[in-house]
């Protein structure tokens, strides 16, 4: 599994259009309006009652997943400048105050994001950090929890797509060439390189199927991630 | 060549796309991989002990033991990669990623491959493991007292090892079963 980091790895892919899974949902426009909006979400799930602006712009200080978020946000328009625009003398020195931002989110979360992932709005990365994200897609409104590994297979090249709305517990390994549908679950410690239809939860090492038709909803506001198969099986 | 700077060639090496001569890439190999600056701290670390012995070197050593200290505190703190003296590792080792990785107490061959959030050592038991040349180790698998792997086996993402492994074996699953014998692990990773 290896995340590129330079930028003569870089695909310069654009997203179909026409595609109803959510898969390519792309976070496109400004992008202050994008970051505002994560704000917004962090904010949201850190304080369902609410929160004035004073907590979160606090939310800087102790959500390291809104800062991974951030990083990924920018870097992923910069590797898609024109050659001419990157090496203006401010854009040259703008990466360079961007190479030390990002060594700021290495060291206080321990996260990866490939810069080729395209991700969606609304998207929590979690806060306790050590993930490594290598996707091609991840859907608005989806939710990943820490030590989250995904990733090609050794020694192949295809990413995983992860829809929207989908939930992914802690410690999963997620890699190969697959679709995780829309609105599915993913549950903590799952081994899963297998597409996993809309609307599913599977688990286990290796990922097998759990059940059909789950609704997610409550579990990605909530942040919890105390859930297991007997958990899914009370619902 | 002594067998410090060779083995740092080969670590260098292992991030290469061919075995190019340029200093710059090298570098910029260096620059971009966490994991090879931990492999890298840990050589010099090595590479102290293994002077120990020779009084000529003193001098060096009482300037090298602080700046090892203080970059193995840096690449646990920073990186999440903890690379223990105590682990015997073999010339050309690859750390696919950060996080989480911890190997301590055991036996590396040459050419192997961990991947992020790793654990290799021994939790009660005063051996670990002992892990034969060319091993793919995927991500999150865990390795855990005396055990044996062959040479070229692949322990799949998520595996917990729990008995000793032939060569050529592909692991999967918790508890890690042997799904697969004559699984070639150098035809998927190239250069293993």
């Amino acid at each position: 599994m290896s995340v590129p980091h330079r930028v003569n790895e870089i695909a310069h892919t654009t997203p179909p259009d026409n595609d109803a899974s959510g898969v390519h949902e792309v976070a496109a426009g400004p992008l202050w309006s994008v970051v505002a909006e994560d704000m917004r979400h962090y904010a949201e799930l850190h304080y369902p009652a609410g929160a004035g602006a004073l907590r979160r712009w606090l939310l800087w200080l102790h959500a390291p997943g809104l800062l991974v978020l951030f990083v990924h946000r920018v870097h992923f328009r910069l590797i898609r400048q024109s050659p001419a625009r990157r090496n203006r003398p401010a854009m040259i020195l703008f990466r360079l105050l961007f190479a030390l931002v990002r060594g700021l989110r290495l060291v206080v979360s321990k996260s990866d994001v490939a810069p080729i992932a395209v991700i969606g709005r609304r998207v929590y990365l979690s806060d306790r950090g050590y993930q490594i994200l290598g996707p091609r897609r991840i859907g608005n409104d989806t939710v990943i929890h820490e030590r989250v590994v995904v990733g090609v297979r050794a020694g192949a090249h295809d990413r995983p797509a992860i829809s929207a709305n989908v939930w992914i517990g802690p410690d999963c390994v997620i890699y190969g060439d697959i679709t995780i549908g829309r609105g599915a679950t993913v549950l903590p410690g799952s081994v899963l390189s297998m597409d996993v239809p809309p609307g599913a939860v599977v688990g286990g090492n290796p990922a097998t199927f759990v059940r059909d038709h789950f609704d997610n909803s409550a579990l990605r506001r909530s942040l919890s991630t105390r859930i297991d198969r007997a958990w899914i099986a009370a619902q | 060549m002594s067998a410090f700077s060779e083995a740092v060639r080969a670590d260098v090496n292992r991030h290469l796309d061919e075995e190019t001569g340029a200093l710059g890439a090298r570098l910029a190999a260096i620059r971009h991989n966490e994991g090879l600056q931990a492999v890298l701290v840990y050589r010099l670390g090595r590479e102290l002990i293994a002077r120990r012995r020779s009084v000529l070197a003193w001098p060096l050593l009482a300037l090298g033991w602080p700046v090892y200290a203080l970059l193995h505190a840096l690449m646990r703190a920073c990186y999440g990669i903890r690379l223990s003296l105590t682990a015997d590792i073999a010339p050309g080792f690859y750390i696919g990623h950060f996080g989480g990785v911890e190997v301590y107490n055991c036996r590396f061959g040459e050419r192997c491959s961990i991947g992020a959030q790793t654990k290799i050592g021994s939790l009660d038991e005063p051996a670990g493991p002992s892990i034969g040349s060319g091993v793919w180790i995927g991500a999150h698998a865990k390795i855990y007292g005396p055990k044996t792997i062959g040479d070229h086996a692949t322990i799949a993402p998520g595996a917990r090892v729990q008995k000793n492994i032939p060569e050529n074996a592909l692991v999967v699953g918790d508890p890690g079963r042997i799904v697969f014998r004559g699984y070639q692990t150098h035809r998927i990773v190239p250069g293993v």
